[in-house]
């Protein structure tokens, strides 16, 4: 994998949905980009502080690149990103992830099983394969 | 629980950047699930902050503690913008004197140290659950034609020492009584069934089974000279 360092970090904004494994999925595929994988290229920012209208975080949205990672279809990390008028070149939508996985037993929202980290590897991997200009 | 019975809301800022945030999310989680799970409701806070009028009204119905992971306090403010005051606000940085910091933001890096700090947080968050329970029992004793409150009161928690730390378990005086009972020795034999039963109400790591068992049988030696 070869990332270019040199290009501003792209933020990359998980729902972390608190409900479902969905929200953890979205969350440690956030941390695999930006604590492991790609932590050069790629940097998390807190949903809720934005959300929360800090004026630092606001102030960052509206200059770098986003992407978003939601756990299910109320997409609140891209709607909030969007109203706070970031740009987002990506979202990610965990449930569509699952899809290729039928039958997965992905964990909780507490703690991933196998399957669960093989849907965060995944996604993590395909956040770094696809840099800016893509939205899907 | 019967009809009537109080739901407190916990809201989690789960914040992305910091350890505190994973924290905070873990600890609401662990009481969600396993501490007080028939008095404690949640809803994401992107949701809530972002939502429509039947998300916002979540603390309007529930007494709401907010669970926040540092200082800057989105969930408490959020909150209150939207619903009016908290019950109550944790703040994990206050509560781990700033050593939440050195803790992992992912699941896959926890340590002892990080499983610790949940335990830490979810306890005074559990306590808050309890409080508001107990406040809202008085306030209806208050208001009620009798003198006597008929609802129960949450489970008192009895503190063990577990490998040095201590730790405490709701409700294990009565487990001790149950199974003291039920004619348990309080001997060095009993370790296996006292673990059996306390699994069943406070979630033990499989790899801490070992201390958790010489920390109960002492304290039940203890509990039943007394």
């Amino acid at each position: 994998m070869t990332i270019d360092v040199k290009k501003q970090k792209i933020i990359v904004m998980p729902c972390s949905g608190i409900g479902k494994v969905h929200g953890l999925i979205a969350r440690e595929a956030t941390y695999a980009v930006t604590d492991e994988l790609a932590p050069d290229s790629f940097e998390p920012m807190c949903l809720a502080l934005l959300v929360s209208g800090d004026e630092e975080a606001l102030a960052k949205i509206k200059k770098m690149d986003c992407i978003t990672v939601d756990g299910c279809p109320k997409l609140c990390a891209a709607k909030n990103v969007e109203m706070a008028g970031g740009k987002i070149v990506r979202s990610i939508r965990v449930v569509d992830a699952f899809k290729n996985y039928r039958g997965a037993e992905p964990g909780t929202a507490t703690k991933l099983a196998d399957d669960g980290w093989t849907i965060v590897s995944e996604i993590a991997g395909g956040i770094c394969n696809k840099r800016e200009g893509e939205v899907s | 629980m019967a009809d009537g019975e109080i739901k407190v809301g916990i809201i989690s800022c789960s914040g992305e950047e910091i350890p505190e945030g994973t924290i905070s999310r873990l600890a609401t989680r662990r009481v969600l699930e396993l501490m007080r799970p028939d008095n404690t409701v949640t809803i994401c806070l992107p949701l809530f902050l972002a939502g429509n009028e039947a998300e916002r009204e979540f603390a309007t119905k529930h007494p709401t503690i907010t669970v926040d992971g540092c200082s800057k306090l989105c969930a408490k403010k959020g909150t209150e913008k939207h619903s009016g005051p908290v019950s109550a606000a944790i703040v994990v940085s206050e509560i781990l004197n700033g050593e939440g910091a050195c803790c992992a933001r992912s699941a896959k890096c926890q340590t002892e140290t990080d499983k610790e700090a949940v335990w830490l947080v979810s306890e005074e968050i559990a306590k808050a659950v309890d409080s508001i329970i107990s406040e809202n029992c008085c306030c209806s004793v208050e208001n009620a034609d009798t003198g006597e409150c008929a609802c129960s009161k949450p489970l008192p928690g009895m503190v063990i020492e577990v490998d040095g730390r201590p730790v405490t378990i709701a409700g294990l005086s009565l487990i001790f009584d149950h199974l003291a009972e039920n004619g348990l020795a309080a001997d060095d034999l009993c370790g296996d069934k006292l673990l059996e039963t306390v699994k069943i109400y406070h979630q033990i790591e499989p790899e801490e089974e070992n201390v958790y068992k010489t920390a109960l049988i002492s304290a039940y030696k203890k509990y039943r000279r007394q």
